[in-house]
């Protein structure tokens, strides 16, 4: 993942009317993130389902949204996407940063990367990994997701130690 | 005086300003009391009534935005508050009404009768009432609209033995009437 591929995604989203990104922050997304703040488009919140309430609330007034996290955070928000995003159909684009991917990640990653697409599965939450080739067409699905009714998710492997 | 008379109170001031409400029998007591286009029964995700909003509340500048929260409601997402004051919306209500139990679960205890919510409300800079009987409830709400900033009403309020009925609509129709209810201009 390189800084111009962030870039490109964040200046994607902002050319088709995603208006708020909300979430809280993870070093896999920093450029995209920082790109955000920069930009004044971008609420910080304390943990992620709140960011999936203000998220929601944005949506009910027409307004089109993204939730960023890491997928330890993502762990932290299956009430929240049962109980309210899938259940009242609040179309939501979730960016994920995929920590665990690589075997040799910080302890605390290893097994939520491990169960991380069984849970997408489980949860009915539809998703594309992101690369370099493929970002353009996977975000535009996940425009197209949006603009039917339905949420997903767009996840961004670590493939990088710090 | 018990949730559902402090509610009636607070409805009498409430026409059709979007009114988010929290999961359990708060929800349930709005249905019962005032059931209209432009309110949100929250009937899942507890604690984060006041998290949608605040979302309504940031994209609707010129609209009064009213939450009906509970003291389990809150404490269960006090963060919310933190990103509530960081913002400060001037355009939100934010009741709580406590009664010092999470009710809809069977009356166990919160920490609410030693943990003053209002002074988080303060530090989040809310404009804060703590109302305890109907009379200065009253007296409140007439105060309030005075008010350019988030506002949070404390009600004090004690358990009821009554039970309203269950929020009986689709989640989904809940959505799209509430966003219908607005006109966009405003």
């Amino acid at each position: 993942m390189t800084n111009s591929f962030q870039t490109k995604i964040f200046n994607f989203f902002q050319k088709n009317d995603i208006t708020n990104f909300i979430g809280v922050p993870d070093s896999t997304l920093k450029e995209f993130i920082s790109l955000g703040l920069k930009n004044k488009k971008v609420i910080v919140t304390t943990r992620e389902e709140e960011a999936i309430g203000i998220a929601t609330g944005m949506c009910l007034s027409g307004s089109k949204s993204l939730v960023f996290m890491q997928n330890a955070g993502f762990a932290n928000s299956l009430s929240t996407i049962t109980s309210l995003v899938k259940l009242y159909k609040i179309p939501i684009i979730f960016l994920i940063g995929w920590r665990g991917y690589l075997k040799d990640d910080a302890p605390e990653h290893i097994m939520i990367g491990k169960i991380q697409p069984d849970l997408l599965k489980i949860i009915e939450l539809p998703s594309k990994i992101l690369t370099s080739n493929n970002w353009k067409s996977n975000c535009e699905w996940a425009i197209k997701k949006i603009q039917n009714n339905s949420s997903c998710a767009l996840i961004v492997k670590r493939e990088f130690h710090d | 005086m018990i949730r559902k008379d402090a509610m009636k109170i607070v409805l009498e001031q409430i026409d059709s300003e979007p009114i988010i409400s929290a999961n359990g029998f708060m929800s349930r007591d709005l249905f019962e009391l005032k059931e209209k286009n432009s309110n949100f029964y929250m009937i899942g995700s507890m604690g984060l009534a006041s998290s949608i909003g605040l979302g309504v509340a940031l994209k609707n500048p010129r609209k009064k935005i009213f939450i009906f929260d509970g003291d389990g409601n809150i404490f269960m997402n006090l963060g919310s508050l933190v990103t509530i004051g960081y913002l400060r919306p001037k355009n939100m209500i934010h009741i709580i009404f406590d009664n010092n139990s999470h009710e809809s679960t069977g009356g166990q205890p919160t920490a609410s009768n030693k943990i003053n919510i209002s002074k988080f409300g303060h530090i989040c800079n809310y404009k804060i009432f703590v109302v305890e009987n109907k009379i200065s409830l009253k007296n409140c709400l007439k105060k309030i609209k005075k008010i350019n900033q988030s506002i949070m009403i404390v009600i004090k309020i004690s358990k009821s033995k009554e039970k309203s009925k269950r929020v009986s609509l689709e989640p989904e129709f809940i959505k799209k009437r509430f966003m219908k209810s607005f006109n966009r201009k405003n």
